[in-house]
């Protein structure tokens, strides 16, 4: 696989949505290929990132509440 | 002998629809909040959302892909409901947009992506909120809910391959803006977008 695409793979790799075969060869490719290796992980770090900087917001406790009063009539 | 009551048809909804429909709570408003963009709406939106659903939760089969189920019916009146007042219909073809890629910049001077670390939350939301309404949702969707490139393609109606560009682009338009404030804010030398 050359750098072109396996770049065009990136986001499905990380996403894990590549069939078994082209996850190898992007696989094999990275392996072999450091500045590919330091995309793709430059990357990964940007979504986990953004995953955890909007994880850390929840439902409030008073819509909680609220919905169970709704559908159930308590708390 | 005494034998223990067995719950009836109520009880058996309830605790079903508890253990599968309101442990996604958290998730429900976290796309509500994005799409709205305003607590109050998402409020009333994630509450319409668990009364629809509680109401129709015989078409639910249980066990079956729940979040993915609640998530369509929060879509849903988001869509009738809430879009026409809260933001207008994008006038741009998002699917055109095209995309800035920040790794070319930040390579040699942090390939590791250290400025990340320096940017708060809010700014990682302000950021999202600022991007088209089909990007937004479709990052919330993957990045933070965890959901299948599938699973966003059946909630928002659109072929997978529709999916994956919204998602190249709205990742890709969402770094620019977060390197974009990380050099306005000095994090990171690089080159103002």
């Amino acid at each position: 696989m050359k750098c072109e695409e396996c770049v065009e793979h990136l986001y499905e790799f990380l996403d894990r949505e590549l069939t078994p075969e082209t996850e190898r060869a992007v696989r094999e490719h990275l392996a072999s290929c450091p500045p590919c290796g330091e995309q793709f992980d430059f990357e990964a770090l940007f979504l986990k990132f953004v995953r955890a900087r909007c994880l850390t917001q929840g439902a409030p406790p008073e819509l909680k509440r609220r919905v169970l009063l709704e559908l159930f009539g308590d708390e | 002998m005494a034998t223990t009551p067995s719950p009836g048809p109520v009880d058996q909804k309830r605790a079903s629809f508890e253990r599968e429909a309101l442990v996604h709570l958290d998730a429900l408003y976290r796309v509500a909040l994005r799409l709205t963009a305003n607590p109050a709406d998402a409020d009333d939106l994630v509450q319409e959302t668990m009364l629809k659903a509680y109401r129709s939760w015989d078409q639910y089969q249980l066990g079956t892909n729940a979040k993915g189920w609640l998530l369509t019916i929060l879509r849903n009146s988001f869509i009738n409901e809430y879009r026409r007042r809260t933001r207008h219909p994008e006038t741009v073809d998002v699917d055109t947009i095209e995309p800035f890629a920040v790794f070319p910049e930040i390579q040699d001077e942090d390939p590791q992506g250290a400025f990340f670390d320096r940017i708060v939350d809010d700014e990682v939301l302000r950021a999202i909120d600022g991007l088209p309404e089909a990007f937004r949702e479709t990052v919330v969707l993957s990045d933070v809910e965890g959901m299948s490139y599938q699973e966003i393609a059946k909630i928002q109606d659109v072929p997978v391959g529709t999916v994956k560009s919204r998602l190249f682009r709205a990742r890709r338009m969402l770094q620019a803006k977060l390197y974009g404030y990380a050099v306005g804010m000095g994090y990171i030398k690089g080159s103002p977008t």
